[in-house]
């Protein structure tokens, strides 16, 4: 709970919308963020999910397969399955979603969210680096979506996440409290709309 | 010559429904399993139980196991308690649902979340074995030695998009469900176990209360 309320609050504080645009544009290494990229041989988690006022509860599992994809499936309590995901690098792959979440919209939406905070896109070529008075925002343009990484100077702490154009940013996120590459929680919040998802990871009989 | 190929086939269908559980025959005649568990159910007030829950995750080749408590109470007010690894809790009374994770409590009437509804009250359904009486499933009974497996398969497209089948696991010392099987259509799965039941125990209506 604590640790939710820290996501919240972190996410709070930097809700103002970046101006990415007024920037300074530098030519540090983007790519030194591949050092925080997290590692999921099999986490779960306890999900939150708001969305314009109504809560869904549920578990996300994230488990790397022998293929090197990254699999993601959101259950409810009760065992049943809402959604299952595949990344691997570019691609992405729907395995299942229940028909009351089948959008177009929706499942972009979470596709990019997720890709954001597995740092899929991490190793585009075309990478360059923002500077915001003691933030450095490290640039991964794809697919007409710019990847934001924000850490110190040294690139020795990643501060945030965020997602949005070359001007403007769609949402944000947090991890925190990380336990051999796993973070422990994970926060998202978008700017456009009311929509946060909190993860609280969960220590199972697979970990314990 | 026709009852010839009618028998085989017959004698094939039957073979291949007790090659789908192994242990168990398919019953040709469930007429006189399915009076008997209605009339136990009728007679089945309360129910308290622990229970172990194993979702798997086929594709994944994984599994999340979890536990709690179980306590139904007639007609339909049920109450389940996840207790590892997680905390949760689901009140079913009549058409209201209450559930609690670690963080949101949420009050949720039948008609603001159908789905949620529809997942519920086939489990309360099951629990009490009128999934068996109802309009939803298509049953096949199969006998075992120390219990009966009863597979219920969904009639319309609404139920077959949550559930490929389930099944109910009862046994036969007391005709009560001890688990139940549910199948989803993207080949994952979800097995409750019911371990310690007692019938019948009195059970406080404040159990079931939303508040």
């Amino acid at each position: 709970m604590r640790c939710l309320l820290f996501v919240s609050c972190l996410l709070g504080i930097t809700a103002c919308s970046s101006a990415y645009q007024k920037m300074q544009k530098l030519n540090g290494d983007a790519n030194c963020v591949e050092f925080f990229k997290p590692f999921f041989p099999r986490a779960l988690y306890s999900a939150s999910v708001n969305v314009v006022g109504k809560h869904l509860g549920g578990l996300l599992i994230i488990k790397a397969m022998p293929d090197s994809s990254i699999r993601m499936v959101f259950t409810n309590e009760v065992g049943f399955s809402f959604f299952d995901f595949g990344f691997k690098g570019d691609e992405f792959t729907v395995y299942h979603i229940i028909d009351q979440m089948d959008k177009k919209a929706v499942i972009k939406t979470l596709r990019k969210d997720f890709e954001l905070i597995l740092m899929q896109h991490i190793y585009a070529g075309s990478s360059y680096t923002l500077k915001n008075g003691s933030e450095y925002y490290r640039v991964f343009p794809h697919d007409g979506d710019y990847y934001y990484y924000v850490t110190d100077s040294a690139c020795t702490k990643l501060i945030r996440m965020e997602r949005g154009s070359r001007k403007k940013k769609v949402m944000e996120a947090i991890t925190g409290d990380y336990t051999m590459g796993i973070p422990d929680t994970i926060g998202i919040k978008h700017n456009n709309f009311d929509f946060t998802i909190e993860l609280k990871r969960i220590q199972d009989h697979a970990e314990q | 010559m026709h009852k010839v190929i009618v028998t085989a086939i017959l004698c094939l269908a039957t073979m291949i429904a007790a090659a789908q559980y192994p242990g168990y025959t398919l019953l040709a005649d469930d007429a006189g399993f399915l009076s008997r568990f209605a009339a136990t159910s009728q007679k089945t007030n309360t129910i308290k139980s622990d229970f172990v829950q194993e979702k798997n995750l086929s594709l994944l080749a994984d599994k999340i196991v979890s536990k709690g408590k179980f306590w139904f109470k007639k007609e339909n007010m049920v109450r389940m308690e996840y207790t590892s690894p997680f905390q949760y809790l689901m009140i079913i009374n009549g058409s209201d649902l209450y559930v609690k994770d670690n963080q949101v409590e949420n009050k949720i009437s039948a008609k603001s979340n159908k789905l949620f509804q529809q997942i519920n009250r086939v489990i309360v359904e099951c629990v009490q074995g009128k999934a068996l009486q109802g309009s939803d499933f298509t049953t096949r009974v199969f006998e075992g030695s120390s219990s009966f497996l009863a597979e219920l398969t969904p009639i319309n497209k609404n139920m077959k998009s949550l559930f490929k089948s389930i099944n109910l696991i009862i046994n036969k010392k007391d005709d009560a469900v001890s688990k139940i099987e549910m199948y989803e259509p993207s080949g994952d799965y979800t097995i409750i176990s019911f371990i310690n039941r007692e019938l019948n125990t009195t059970l406080s209506d404040a159990l079931f209360t939303i508040r």
